[in-house]
């Protein structure tokens, strides 16, 4: 498989501060390649490089083999961009909105219509031509957000939280339409906050940290990673009393998460410090209800790789 | 292609925008209608004459006639007034219809013919009024020649001051601007420069709405957008201006003079003038500022321009500092043109509202090269 994207030594410096550190990385045909990372990673300003929204400060993009410095226009033809914010008219219809960005790809007259039709009924707004988006709900303003990306059929597609802030109906027909879009031969990078989504769909991961690439790989590949802990999710009747520094101190943990009805503990692997967690919990008057061992996550992949959660 | 592209979605979205309606053709026309019936008696009329060309054919039939009347010319020439023998090949009405003159004139045996130009000109009103004083004296003199000598000399000693004749018969003229002429221009270039709020807002726009980021991710230049834009909005706010025209024209009978062609192009000058400096000023201060910055240049070049009420053109302050509101140019230009077909009173406007317009444009454009997106 060829590369459709490869990033060399790519920098980006806001001033003294670098957002975007020396990162290199290639994205192949055909894949979703899944860009992870907590708020402030580098996410955004690595994909508006590559959309030629910001200049890069070093290193070079090379798209379908034509670095894009030099070939920009080609670049932006066979890109479609999907902004984090949504970037839409609210005072245009749909299908007026997805009609004017195809236009500014050189699409024109019956093909221009053509098109437009296709990207709205791609994403489920077959039927709302002729709405404005003033009035429709937070997920079809996203998903008209992704028509807009989609409707000049470009090679290289970037989403950058296409899901944020939607009901699960409107994200589900997204992930449907991100993989349906790839099916019919786009590649993908989807970057999101969401561990679950990025476990789902994607093919391959980037996680990014401070403006670096501090893994990389499939999701196998990247819990391979993380053999030396594990995930002790352990059910409660009421978690009013746990007290977190004691569980701690027991020999092994690492982290320690009380949510409702659950103490979630990442532990070294070697350790058998079970009986020592329930003790605990025991005096805490914790009335234990289930014990789970888990096998590890992406979630605790990024948590050990980066020591901190995706989400904050 | 693109350009065009781009232009019509920015006519597209201000056509649908409430507040083109409301600032651009409700407002104006509501404020002609209301200033120009409120304020009708604040105008005197006082205007600057262009001037004038009267043709005239002496018959001798007549010979004491024709005496007066070569001094009347004599007097009369020096107020603007100018007299000219008919050729040979000429036909006085017609030259009268095809505007080369204002009047002609007939000297036979039984006294003076005038034939006045149709079109309904305030030079051709003055020269008619000075005729008609003149043929009113000599008929006096004539009349009283017969009985009292004496007296018909001190009629003649008082028509040798035909600086009287020209004032009465301005004072008199029917073509002044009445106050429904006066908004219907003043309210016209006023929102010929409100082009400069909705211009602020064309870039600005697409970036508070994200949009920017498309834009910049298409395969599509700056110059395009940049140009696409303007395009648009230069097509909206002179539809809106021509709008009024025709409106405070049909509907209201404002006098809009016969050179309409001079005083649409001062007008889209204008209004170019106007999206410039929007647009500049756009670049030029962040977010909110520019807004109310173009806010405050709109109306302070609206009120010294003498849109809601005429400000002297005189040595005070007011007067001085009303010479740089655009409007001002404008308006002045405008009424020259309608009042006395001064069509050359447009270039001093037209070229300076071009010379400021491309000074703000090119402020514009160095910035937004500037910038790494829009
Ligand atoms: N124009 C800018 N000027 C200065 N700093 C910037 C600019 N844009 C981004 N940054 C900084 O660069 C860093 C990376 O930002 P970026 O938007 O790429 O993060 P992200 O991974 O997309 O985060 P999020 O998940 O919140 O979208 C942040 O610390 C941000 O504050
Ligand atoms: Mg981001």
């Amino acid at each position: 498989m060829s590369n459709v994207l490869e990033i060399r030594n790519l920098t980006k410096k806001f001033g003294d501060f670098i957002a975007v550190d020396n990162m290199s990385l290639a994205v192949r045909e055909g894949e979703i390649f899944g860009f992870l990372g907590a708020n402030g990673a580098g996410k955004s300003t690595t994909i508006n490089m590559i959309s030629s929204l910001l200049r890069n400060t070093k290193g070079e993009i090379i798209l379908l083999g034509k670095n894009i410095a030099k070939s920009a226009k080609f670049a932006k033809s066979n890109i479609g961009v999907v902004p984090q914010d949504l970037a839409i008219y609210e005072d245009m219809t749909a299908y007026e909105n997805v009609s004017f960005f195809a236009g500014l790809y050189g699409l024109r007259g019956a093909q221009l219509k053509e098109r437009t039709v296709e990207a709205l009924e791609f994403v489920g707004l077959g039927d709302k031509h002729k709405a404005y988006p003033k009035n429709f709900s937070g997920g079809m303003k996203r998903r008209l957000n992704i028509a807009c990306a989609i409707a000049h059929r470009p090679k290289l597609i970037i989403m950058d939280e296409p899901t944020v802030g939607i009901d699960p109906q409107s994200r589900n027909y997204i992930l449907n339409s991100v993989r349906k879009l790839n099916d019919m031969g786009c590649t993908i990078i989807y970057t999101s906050h969401y561990m679950e989504e990025v476990e789902e769909i994607c093919t391959r991961i980037a996680i990014v940290d401070h403006g670096k690439i501090i893994a990389e790989g499939t999701k196998e590949q990247l819990k391979a990673i993380i053999t030396d802990t594990k995930d002790i999710w352990i059910g409660i009747k009421s978690e009013d009393e746990i007290k977190v520094e004691p569980l701690k101190q027991i020999p092994g943990v690492a982290s320690v998460r009380v949510e409702e009805h659950m103490v979630m503990i990442n532990s070294k692997a070697e350790v058998n410090n079970l009986n020592l967690i329930i003790q605990q919990l025991i005096r805490d008057r914790a009335e234990i209800r289930s014990v789970e061992e888990q096998a590890p996550n992406l979630e605790t992949v990024f948590l050990t790789l980066t020591g901190r959660n995706l989400r904050d | 292609m693109t350009t065009i592209h781009i232009a019509i979605k920015e006519i597209k979205q201000a056509l649908r925008d409430r507040r083109t309606f409301l600032f651009m053709l409700a407002f104006p026309i509501v404020l002609i209608l209301i200033l120009g019936t409120a304020l009708s008696n604040a105008f005197s009329g006082s205007i600057e004459l262009g001037e004038m060309k009267v043709l005239y054919k002496d018959t001798g039939a007549s010979p004491a006639l024709g005496g007066y009347w070569d001094g009347f010319v004599k007097a009369v020439e020096g107020e603007n007034v100018h007299f000219t023998p008919l050729g040979k090949d000429m036909n006085g009405q017609e030259e009268v219809k095809s505007d080369n003159y204002v009047a002609y004139v007939e000297i036979g045996d039984e006294g003076i013919r005038f034939y006045g130009s149709t079109r309904n000109t305030i030079e051709g009103n003055i020269v008619q009024g000075m005729l008609t004083t003149f043929a009113q004296r000599y008929n006096l003199v004539a009349a009283t020649m017969k009985t009292d000598p004496v007296a018909a000399q001190a009629v003649l000693a008082n028509a040798s001051a035909p600086h009287d004749i020209v004032k009465e018969t301005a004072l008199q003229a029917d073509k002044a601007p009445g106050s429904i002429d006066y908004y219907a221009v003043a309210m016209t270039t006023m929102i010929a420069m409100y082009g400069a709020m909705s211009a602020s807002t064309l870039i600005r726009g697409e970036r508070s709405r994200n949009t920017a980021i498309r834009l910049s991710a298409a395969p599509v230049s700056k110059a395009e957008i940049f140009v696409g834009k303007i395009i648009g909005s230069l097509f909206t706010n002179l539809a809106c201006v021509l709008a009024v025209v025709l409106f405070s024209k049909y509907a209201f009978k404002a006098d809009w003079g016969y050179h309409m062609g001079m005083v649409i192009l001062v007008l889209l000058s204008e209004v170019l003038l106007a999206v410039a400096i929007g647009l500049g000023l756009s670049y030029l201060f962040k977010g909110e500022t520019a807004r109310s910055i173009v806010m405050i240049f709109t109306q302070l070049a609206s009120f010294l321009g003498g849109a809601y009420f005429p400000i002297g053109q005189d040595e005070s302050f007011m007067g001085w500092i009303s010479d740089f509101s655009p409007l001002r140019w404008a308006n002045v230009a405008i009424n020259k043109i309608i009042y006395s077909n001064e069509l050359g009173a447009a270039l001093p406007a037209i070229g300076l509202n071009l010379i400021v317009a491309f000074a703000f444009l090119a402020i514009a454009i160095i910035s937004m090269r500037r910038r790494e997106a829009l």
